[in-house]
């Protein structure tokens, strides 16, 4: 039974996404149990994990270049982790909304199953499959309510990201076409000899899998549809795709430059400045365009922009201790934005608008909910005693040692407009009395009861997280370090 | 002209149609065509001159050696045409859908919608 764990972590939601089409009664119920069964399965091997070992699991015990192998490593446990945890909150976050039937719980849980699929997977085919599963199960999921700019930011998304997968394919086709094999641990064995003979094609497939990956992690020349998509989703998926779903790119890309493309060659072609250079792009970009919106979830849909240029910032400046940033920050981005998206689904719904004007007063109705919305918010800006500032210091710090101190000047000047757009909504919080304005037509019919216990409490345990992550940031740094020891050494700690 | 730099012409000429035309459905289509393109660069990584289909017979072992295409390449290509096919089919759903609101398919008008 034990050796069978990683299979079972993706089994489990799958198994119960199809159950959950058959019962009516007992979705939630389904739904709930069996990513609790995930984070328990998952929970057993993170002794093994954290001391610096890791599973290997054959599927069907064929193995090497034939199999397809699920390995769970430092890197995959975290973000596994990651994964499980929001996605059990989502869940709980969605149940007291009663307009989501069974199939977007069947939804829901296949997108998650997938997305572990894609972390614990080792054959890069295997990964496509898994990726473009989750693709299809999220764009059904933003289209969720069917109403008309669901559907646009929903197509408008499924070309971008079928034009983005297809890259990926093109690029995996290259790989293949040198090594003659999909498992990834084999393609880095023999890429380095192929990359002797054909540079052109290693770098070809590079380009091409950086481009397909970077359509889904919304890098700034191909965001254009994210804003629209992570704004019009229904909140709860809001707060996947922004938490979760553009971190599997991020993931894609991790494993990808550091697992299939060694470290060795990522440096030879010069790939670190050319992330160093989007992140900063995206960057600003992404600040900048968040300062003018009039639309909380559009404002943070742009924010996720901004963040993401940290992140690829601390991968491009790729020394342990950007490294050890960059996936920080990952983990911190996932807390702070899902709680941001759940704060804000409750506001709009409250307020029965959209716009940030429209909120004014809502601090002095609910001052819990905006309590956490403040505090995510500061982390967001980089605050001392929050979460976010942990991550962006060490991001700072890497910079300073790798000699690239412009990139702290601009960390720190996004960091001023994130403050400037943060501010913005937390003074209109406090502002004049709440007018109960009508209700979005994509935002549901009835009001939710405000004090409902599903809805707050997965707001203050992130809240809290995020408290917690600032308060102790040595917490998610020893979740983080065999991620990192893994791909800078490949050896244990 | 090598089969595969065939292929990656088609995988463009998708790409273009993706890019470039306004209409939904067209986009579509472009989408398909650079599955198309796809499929035919990995059939063409597989192919070998003159092979046979990879299927050992009894008593075919004798020391001698028969050139067969690579498998995998078309195995792992049923896979991405089924994929393939579930992405066309969920996107022409969802033009189904997009025209019985707006009542056009083109992407210039739908922008201007709100």
């Amino acid at each position: 039974m034990s050796i069978h764990i990683p299979i079972l972590i993706i089994i489990s939601p799958l198994l119960a996404a199809f159950l959950v089409l058959l019962s009516r009664k007992y979705k939630i119920i389904l739904a709930t149990a069996s990513i609790i069964t995930s984070i328990v399965f998952v929970s057993t091997l993170s002794s093994r994990i954290l001391s610096g070992d890791k599973v290997i699991y054959h599927l069907g015990g064929w193995r090497g270049p034939l199999g397809i192998s699920l390995v769970v490593d430092g890197l995959s446990f975290f973000f596994s982790l990651i994964v499980l945890g929001l996605g059990l909150l989502v869940i709980i976050y969605s149940i007291p909304e009663r307009r989501y039937g069974r199939t977007y719980y069947f939804l829901l849980l296949v997108s998650l199953s997938s997305m572990i699929g894609v972390i614990y997977t080792t054959d890069i085919f295997n990964m496509y499959i898994f990726y473009e599963l989750l693709s299809l199960a999220v764009y059904l999921l933003i289209a969720y309510p069917k109403t008309g700019v669901t559907l646009r930011a929903s197509f408008n998304y499924l070309i971008m990201g079928g034009v983005g997968l297809s890259f990926f394919l093109l690029g995996v086709g290259f790989l293949y076409a040198m090594t003659g094999t999909l498992d990834m641990f084999h393609i880095a064995g023999r890429l380095s000899a192929a990359f002797d003979s054909s540079m052109q094609m290693v770098i070809m497939s590079f380009a091409l899998i950086a481009t397909g990956m970077g359509i889904k992690i919304a890098v700034f020349p191909l965001h254009g549809w994210l804003p629209d998509a992570h704004s019009m989703a229904p909140s709860p998926v809001s707060a996947l795709l922004s938490g979760i779903t553009v971190k599997i790119g991020i993931y894609c890309l991790i494993r990808v430059i550091y697992t299939v493309f060694s470290a060795e060659i990522f440096l030879l072609i010069n790939s670190h400045n050319i992330l160093m250079v989007l992140g900063v792009v995206s960057l600003l970009f992404g600040a900048s365009m968040a300062l003018v919106q009039k639309d909380l979830k559009r404002l943070l849909a742009y924010s996720t922009i901004n963040q993401l240029g940290i992140v690829l910032i601390g991968l491009g400046i790729g020394t342990e201790l950007g490294l050890t940033g960059a996936l920080f920050h990952v983990l911190n981005h996932a807390i702070m934005k899902s709680t941001l998206f759940f704060c804000a689904s409750i506001m709009i719904s409250e307020a029965g608008t959209r716009e940030i004007q429209g909120l004014s007063g809502f601090g002095r109705q609910q001052p819990a909910i905006t309590f956490a919305f403040i505090v995510a918010s500061l982390g967001m800006i980089g605050i001392p005693p929050i979460n976010g500032f942990a991550s962006k210091w060490l991001i700072c710090l890497a910079a300073v040692e790798a000699g690239y101190t412009f990139l702290v000047v601009i960390i720190l000047t996004a960091s001023a407009i994130a403050a400037a757009y943060y501010f913005r909504v937390i003074q209109v919080l406090f502002g004049g009395s709440l007018k109960q304005g009508p209700m979005p037509a994509h935002e549901g019919e009835q009001v939710i009861n405000r004090d409902n216990l599903f809805r707050s409490w997965p707001i203050y345990i992130l809240a809290a997280g995020c408290l917690l992550l600032g308060l102790l940031p040595t917490l998610g740094i020893s979740l983080v370090k065999p991620a990192v020891s893994l791909l800078l050494f490949h050896v244990v700690p | 002209m090598t089969p595969i730099n065939i292929s990656l012409l088609v995988f463009m000429i998708g790409l273009y149609g993706v890019m470039s035309k306004n209409n939904l459905i067209k986009k579509i289509m472009g989408l398909t065509i650079m599955n198309g393109g796809i499929v035919l660069f990995f059939i063409s990584i597989g192919y070998r001159e003159a092979g046979l289909a990879p299927i050992l017979e009894k008593g075919t072992i004798d020391g001698t050696t028969t050139i067969v295409v690579d498998p995998l390449p078309q195995a792992l290509m049923l896979t991405a045409i089924v994929i393939g096919i579930s992405v066309t089919a969920l996107a022409l759903a969802l033009i189904v859908k997009i025209y019985s609101k707006y009542k056009t398919l083109d992407i210039q008008q739908l922008s201007k919608e709100r």
